[in-house]
């Protein structure tokens, strides 16, 4: 090995002197008279592949293809061997023999077991020499189990990226990578809007995931928190291909749906008896703390217990409701509103080429029927792309593709009246069979009063789902126009234009008697509209040389141009004269509206430095500089250097015995900074918001922040380093990466004494550091001729502290220096030092005067492990993933346990409240002698308190109406295990085909979001947050793929 | 040539940069960053005469809450917030903009608003700061707490000055939602807002530096100079419209509607004296809707201190009265008073009584009773009768009594908490206690912790305040400088 070394340092002198010789001998060549030019093309399975070395044997005279994968070299001699060689695949030795146009093919080499992958700027690099981690995920994995957008099918399939998949209709999933929003690139362009709804899967090549600042780091600070990168598929110059796929996807049933209690209707202290509807009086206030159901009494007609309701007929004498029976009719409410939902989606593509270009159309559709009845989701896709050879040397590819998401009704999500399971499962007592509601105005005030049993608080589900209408009608055009041009040999230039422009419409129909908080509408309609621009502008000039055969250099200059224009208008009636007349001019009163424009702008220049050397070793450095908009002028540029080495270990030292075959190290560090102060475009001016109008009076207020104009970027630096391990020839792989992120220089909103004037102010410092753990690890467990089984297991961690706070101090907020910053802290009931409840005389618990720690929202890891079986023609995916540890608060819970309907209030106390007694004596102590005293922040400094058992019975009802039941804070465990794919395809053989013009045909079965397993009560830890959510449902049904 | 001439074009035609540099940018098109301090006047009107507090109804036994154990109604609250210096932050802005105009009567006007809101944050607490306050743009992140003596003296200094230097010939005053520029009416809301402080101060004859007594007979003697209140029309009243966000704040609540109800000793106090305003206050309770709206008979309340679900029973037996449903049907309902002309009276009244000053306290008495009706619609007739009842003639032997009962029935659903810090004063009306739902041992608290953010963020000054004042630490029932005799 020590031999080795030496030989290797030996080597590198050489290496270096001829390196600067290079260039005077190539003068002294090119003057030879045996000399012969040369040109040809190097490809690759049918396309041509850029970056090939090129040099003739015996001598430092070698060239790279360009783009288009050609090359022109001049040779000392017709008989000159030529050798080819690329990372990936086998390096190839050719005589010229007196060729002087050659053609040549790379195989690919399966034991160096080498990926390429799409770096920043769209440059495409072989994983093998990046110093950093990029994880590739094939497009073609998520066309056949589809999800409403394409994030979602990301969920658990790269280690470090956390999907937070929702359960409502149309809502964006939570993306973290390495905890923090991603920036999205589609072919090079950076996508800011983030709108993951625009993209169609059907047209996607591959993702990769940079998942580092030192990996995105040419993207400035949109790119500080790493970067999806999206490619679209390009037609090749085979023959022309037609592609249809067909997915169609049934809602059929839940995997999570919140279990209510159908033992006691609406009311409350057990009482009820509907009078008008106002939820006052006898109507319970809108509780389900009502008299229990199905009660016989002899005494009434229909032998049950009876009790006016809203649907009691009227007796034509007395005009009075006449009782009906109170029964547990609504035991299947969930089940009767709620359809089956469906997602059909639908892709037909061409594509095609000749040698001098290439094209592809797509055209997709996508259906989503919502479970809430009268919801829906249309999303049609039309896209282009398609390059040309302009000339020798110059290339365009230009793609373009227009969306639009539309839908004439969504469902509002939230806690609140707007939310169809506050109005069907939380605050309806199962007295009520929603079907009863059908027919959901009152007769003779059609289209002025909804029909409901209780028309203060609620709104009938389906009036609301007819009624109460939120369309969205969204177009984007995004696509990009590319120029490569080779210069010379070896040197590229690059410009390219980039655009990414939405329209949105929404509006928001609101009929009248219509329930909000606090609200009883008047019916409004508001409209909106809100559009962007976004113009990226880029140029790269790459020049590359392979010095030797063991020394490459490539080099790169650039600059880009980021140009932003939004602009949004939106009005709104305050109140609708005639009923369901859904224009602005139908207004009450004076129509309300406001209206925004936001621009701005980034100017940056960048360069690279690639260093390539023994075919193994690797060296990375960039900067960057940017100028921005978004912060006073005189601290408005900033700088971003980056540094990354790659060593493939393997190839130096023979590990065989280890049974190691590849074996990579890497290591990098970057910085970037981050120059804004708020998501508004102009958050760095200091300036009045819109106060309130009185009386058509306007006037302005003075917000609570206190600006800084000295205000400096945010910069975070990152250090990673990781490996990648392949045992047993490739069949076993692991990829390790260990990251750290300092951010400091923090724009931190500084929370000071309000009566200083402000609630805060802007100030640099502090420091954050993330910390990470990411781990992949790959197998190949069997493989025959017939059957083989491959495994993908990733895992991660990662958690951030407070390393430094701004002012020196140790704390920011609650959170202390050195601690975790996603530490909950909130309202707490006291507890006695050994954890007891502590209860009031009155036995009640006691509002804790202090905020108290209640636990981590962060997982300690998530995980994602896919597995692929392979059987002749039939393939099998499964896929698991899940998050372990980390709490997060229930709204459902919670509001089920304070309204009445969680099945734990089904008990004697309960029973014994309804007849007015109090007889629920809380487990708890009180306090019978002593005192405590507290420091500022809840700690007992001296304690003197004297406990006795609790013996004050308490109503029951009113406990659960004052605490939500006090032995809950409703923050759960979110940890949970979800099966989330199963498809199984099986390919049609191609016996079958032969006499059709279909090439390939394929059949799936298959199922998302089949099964969670969790402790998580009644809703779906997957989102990460549950302000009522919608049901969790399972995702099953077919996809037919085929190609002509 | 021809390549080169294509990459030209082609380039020339990608370069899509944007024209606008970067100063230009640094403009923001959507927002003002200077204004007419009349543009904050309105903003700043909005929320320091909102007076309109259904929690100071429960604190207060007027009203109850039924959907759960409400902290204010069975005392067991802890710690208040700082949110008044929200809007001492715009009336320093209103100050700052007057003074890059020279606006005089606006800087007057800044003094009022600081005068009239602090005394609203430190009878809330005790000490807070306020010469200190408000200095973040010069660099005080965490200002001093100032005594609560100290502040009643500047404030009512203040509100001296500002009643001279306001002047209309010193320019007019727009965007004033309240008195529409008049300045006299201005100064008769300042010296009726002394007249307010001087009368809360009245455990304090003895103060020299205060010098309650000759300050109150300063004003009261001298009409021209220091005009005050003299009918409802110079109300500080904050008047509701039917358009978005300026409804009455109550209007369309669902709680209001659902689970507040009046309180049975407020109800009996007005049933006791025969009071018309019941029926201006109440609905009917369900008991009671076969009897006429003018019967006291169909109203009745439920016990503020009675354990919640005891309410709540008696209310599903139809017992109580919910408030009347003008509070949440009517988007104008009435305008929040925030300092009305019926207050002035009883506090002549009052100060009367109290030998402050020499008048009558019964001539004040009753203008103070028939203002509040007149408030509320009575008619003239029925204004005559109830003033004939046994419990509302005045009695110069219980004259503070029922001076002070008649002031805190004016209050209903008015006047923020002045109801309560009446009671706090003199003990008028007594708030039950005794039902079985009450916390903090049966006590009326005093006052409320400072906030936590406090404690967080400006925690020496919050603890010397606190050691100072509270030798028993920042609990609810200390006894603030305010409320102690000398």
């Amino acid at each position: 090995m020590r031999k080795k070394t030496t030989e290797l340092i030996y080597e590198a002198k050489i290496l270096i002197r001829m390196s600067v010789l290079a260039l005077l001998v190539l003068v002294e060549f090119a003057a030879r008279s045996q000399q012969m030019a040369i040109s040809g093309v190097v490809k690759e399975s049918g396309n041509s592949l850029s970056g090939v070395s090129i040099y003739e044997k015996g001598t430092p005279n070698g060239t790279a293809t360009d783009s288009d994968g050609k090359f022109n070299l001049v040779v000392s001699s017709p008989s000159s061997i030529l050798v080819f060689s690329f990372i990936g695949y086998k390096t190839q030795e050719l005589n010229v023999s007196n060729r002087s146009v050659l053609e040549v093919t790379m195989e690919e080499d399966a034991t160096s077991l080498s990926e390429v992958v799409v770096t920043a700027l769209g440059v495409q690099k072989e994983t093998k020499s990046l110093g950093y981690a990029v994880q590739k995920v094939e497009g073609k994995a998520m066309t056949k189990a589809r999800e409403p957008n394409i994030i979602n099918s990301l969920t658990g399939r790269v280690a470090g990226l956390e999907i937070r998949n929702q359960t409502d209709l149309f809502q964006n999933p939570g993306i973290r990578l390495r905890g923090a929003a991603p920036l999205i690139v589609i072919d090079g362009v950076p996508s800011v809007d983030a709108d993951i709804w625009k993209i169609n899967a059907d047209d996607i090549e591959s993702y990769n995931v940079l998942k580092g600042a030192t990996a995105s780091a040419l993207y400035g600070s949109i790119g500080r928190n790493g970067v999806i990168m999206i490619t679209t598929k390009r037609g090749s110059d085979q023959k022309t291909t037609v592609e249809v796929n067909s997915s169609t996807m049934f809602q059929p049933s839940f995997i999570r749906i919140p279990t209510v209690q159908t033992t006691y209707g609406n009311g409350n202290n057990g009482q009820y008896a509907y009078v008008d509807g106002s939820g006052s009086g006898l109507e319970g206030g809108g509780w389900v703390w009502g008299p229990k159901l199905d009660q016989l009494d002899p005494s009434t007609p229909s032998g049950y217990w009876e009790t006016t309701q809203f649907n009691s007929p009227i007796d034509p004498t007395t005009g009075k409701l006449i009782p009906i029976p109170f029964l547990s009719r609504g035991k299947d409410n969930v089940k009767n509103f709620f359809r089956t939902g469906a997602i059909s989606t639908n892709n037909i593509s061409v594509s095609g080429g000749s040698s001098n270009s290439n094209f592809r159309v797509s055209v997709s559709n996508s259906y989503q029927k919502g479970i809430v009845p009268n919801s829906q989701l249309n999303n049609t896709s039309f896209s282009v792309s398609g390059g040309y050879k302009l000339a020798k040397g110059l290339k365009t590819d230009a793609s373009l593709t227009y969306n639009r998401q539309y839908t004439d009704n969504f469902p509002d999500v939230g806690y609140g009246p707007p939310n169809y399971l506050y109005n069907l499962i939380l605050w309806t007592g199962p007295d009520i069979d929603v079907r009863d509601l059908k027919d959901y105005w009152v007769k003779g005030q059609e289209g002025v009063q909804q029909r409901h049993y209780n028309k203060s608080w609620y709104n009938n589900p389906y009036f609301q789902a007819y009624e109460s209408l939120h369309g969205y009608y969204k177009d984007n055009i995004f696509g990009q126009l590319k120029l490569d041009y080779t210069i010379l040999p070896g040197l590229d230039l690059t410009v390219r234009t980039g655009i990414n422009e939405y329209g949105l419409n929404q509006s928001w129909k609101e009929p009248k008697s219509y329930v909000g908080y606090n609200n009883v509408s008047k019916g409004n309609f508001s409209l909106s509209n809100t559009s962007q621009l976004n113009l990226n502008t880029d140029f790269l000039a790459r020049y590359s040389k392979a010095l030797s055969k063991n020394f490459t250099i490539r080099v790169s200059a650039g600059g880009a141009n980021r140009w932003q224009t939004y602009r949004s208008q939106s009005l709104s009636t305050d109140g609708l004269v005639i009923p369901q007349l859904y224009t602005v001019s139908n207004s009450q009163n004076p129509v309300r509206g406001s209206n925004t424009l936001q621009e701005e702008k980034v100017n940056s220049l960048y360069g690279t430095l690639d260093v390539e050397f023994l075919g193994g070793l690797f060296l990375g450095v960039t900067g960057r500089k940017d100028w921005v908009s978004t912060l006073p002028v005189k601290n408005n540029s900033f700088f971003y250097p980056s540094v990354s080495v790659a060593g493939v270990i393997s190839d130096f030292v023979n590990l065989s015995s280890y049974r190691i075959s590849f074996l990579k190290l890497r290591g990098s560090w970057s910085r970037v900074s981050d120059g804004r102060v708020g998501s508004y475009s102009y958050s760095q001016v200091q300036a009045y918001n819109t106060g309130v109008n009185w009386n058509n009076n306007p006037s302005l207020s003075f917000p609570s922040t206190l600006l800084n104009q000295d205000i400096r970027p945010e910069t975070s630096d990152t250090y990673e380093v990781g490996t990648d391990i392949r045992f047993l020839d490739g069949k076993l792989g692991l990829d390790v990466a260990l990251y750290q992120i300092r951010d400091f220089d923090n724009i931190t909103s500084v929370p000071i004494s309000s009566s200083s004037g402000y609630n805060s102010r802007l100030e640099n410092g502090g420091a954050f550091l993330r910390k990470g753990l990411e781990i992949t690890l790959t197998g190949t467990p069997i493989k025959t001729e017939v059957f083989s089984w491959n495994i993908t297991a990733n895992w991660s961690r990662y958690n951030r502290f407070l390393q430094s706070v701004y002012d020196g101090s140790n704390k920011l907020g609650y959170i202390k220096t050195g601690t975790r910053t996603d530490q909950i802290y909130g309202f707490a009931y006291q507890h006695t030092p050994g954890g007891q409840l502590l209860l009031n005389s009155n036995g009640f618990p006691i509002d804790d005067p202090y905020t108290r720690k209640l636990g981590y929202s962060n997982a300690n890891f998530i995980f994602g492990l896919h597995n692929t079986f392979s059987y002749k023609n039939l393939t099998l995916n499964i896929s698991f993933d899940g998050r372990v540890g980390g709490l997060m608060y229930s709204a459902t819970n919670q509001k089920m346990w304070w309204g009445g309907t969680h099945p734990g209030t089904v008990n004697q106390y309960r029973d014994d409240a309804n007849r007015g007694l109090a007889t629920y004596v809380a487990r708890g102590v009180t306090v019978v002698e002593g005192a405590v005293q507290y420091d500022e922040e809840g700690n007992i400094l001296s304690d003197t308190r004297v406990y006795a058992p609790n013996t004050t019975p308490v109503n029951y009802i009113s406990w659960n109406i004052n605490t939500s039941n006090a032995f809950l804070n409703h923050y759960y465990d979110q940890t949970f295990v979800k099966l989330r794919e199963i498809t199984l395809s099986c390919n049609l053989p191609k016996q079958w085909l032969a006499k059709s013009f279909i090439s390939k045909a394929s059949v799936s079965l298959v199922g998302r979001n089949l099964a969670v397993w969790t402790k998580m009560p009644n809703v779906d830890p997957d989102p990460g947050a549950d302000n009522l959510q919608t049901p969790s449902t399972r995702n099953m049904g077919f996809n037919v793929n085929f190609i002509f | 040539m021809k390549k080169i001439k294509m990459v030209a074009l082609i380039s020339l035609l990608l370069w899509v940069s944007s024209c606008k540099d970067f100063n230009e940018l640094q403009t923001d098109p959507n927002r003002a960053t200077k204004t007419h301090p009349g543009m904050l006047l309105t903003n700043i009107e909005v929320s320091a005469f909102n007076a309109i507090s259904l929690n100071s109804a429960l604190a207060s036994r007027m009203m109850v809450y039924t959907d759960g154990a409400s902290n204010e109604q069975y005392y067991g609250w802890q710690r208040s917030g700082f949110g008044g210096y929200g809007t001492l932050r715009q009336v320093a802005k209103m100050e700052e903009e007057a003074n890059r105009l020279s606006l005089e009567n606006y800087k007057t006007l800044a003094l009022f608003f600081k005068s009239f809101l602090i005394i609203d944050i430190t009878k809330v607490f005790g000490d807070v700061p306020y010469s200190e306050s408000l200095k973040a743009t010069s660099g005080t992140y965490a200002p001093v707490y100032d005594r609560q003596e100290d502040i009643y003296i500047k404030v009512l200094e203040g509100l001296k000055t500002a009643n001279n230097n306001l002047d209309p010939s010193k320019g007019t005053i727009t965007g004033d939602i309240i008195y529409n520029g008049d300045v006299t009416k201005w100064k008769k809301l300042i010296n009726s807002l002394s007249l307010r402080i001087l009368i809360s101060l009245s455990s304090k004859p003895g103060n020299t530096k205060l010098n309650v007594i000759s300050r109150f007979s300063e004003i009261v003697s001298n009409p021209g100079q220091y005009p005050i209140f003299t009918s409802n029309a110079d109300n500080a009243a904050l008047k509701f419209y039917d358009l978005t966000g300026n409804r009455y704040p109550y209007f369309n609540s669902n709680g209001l509607k659902t689970a507040y109800y009046l309180e049975q000793s407020f109800v009996n106090l007005l049933k006791d004296r025969k009071d018309p305003r019941l029926f201006a206050f109440a609905n009917r309770r369900p008991q009671g809707s076969g009897l006429p709206d003018t019967d006291f008979n169909a109203y009745d309340g439920l016990d503020g201190s009675a354990p919640l679900a005891d309410n709540t029973i008696r209310l599903l037996n139809g017992e109580a009265s919910p408030i009347d449903s003008r509070y949440y049907n009517n988007p104008v309902n009435e305008a929040s008073v925030a300092l009305g002309y019926a207050e002035v009276e009883f506090t002549l009244a009052e100060a009367a009584a109290r030998g402050w000053i020499s008048d009558n306290p019964e001539n004040h008495y009753k203008k103070g009773v028939l203002a509040s009706m007149d408030f509320y619609g009575i008619s003239v007739s029925n204004q005559s009768q109830y003033l004939l009842e046994s419990k509302v003639a005045y009695d110069p032997a219980n004259g503070i009594e029922m001076i002070i009962t008649q002031k805190y029935i004016n209050y209903f659903m008015n006047g923020g908490w002045e109801s309560f810090y009446n009671n706090l004063r003199t003990g008028f009306p007594i708030f039950k206690v005794n039902g079985g739902g009450v916390l903090n041992n049966q006590q009326v608290p005093k006052r409320w912790m400072y906030p936590q953010d406090e404690l967080q963020y400006n925690s020496e000054n919050v603890r010397d305040a606190i050691q100072r004042q509270y030798p028993d630490g920042d609990g609810i029932n200390g006894v603030m400088w305010l409320l102690k005799t000398e």
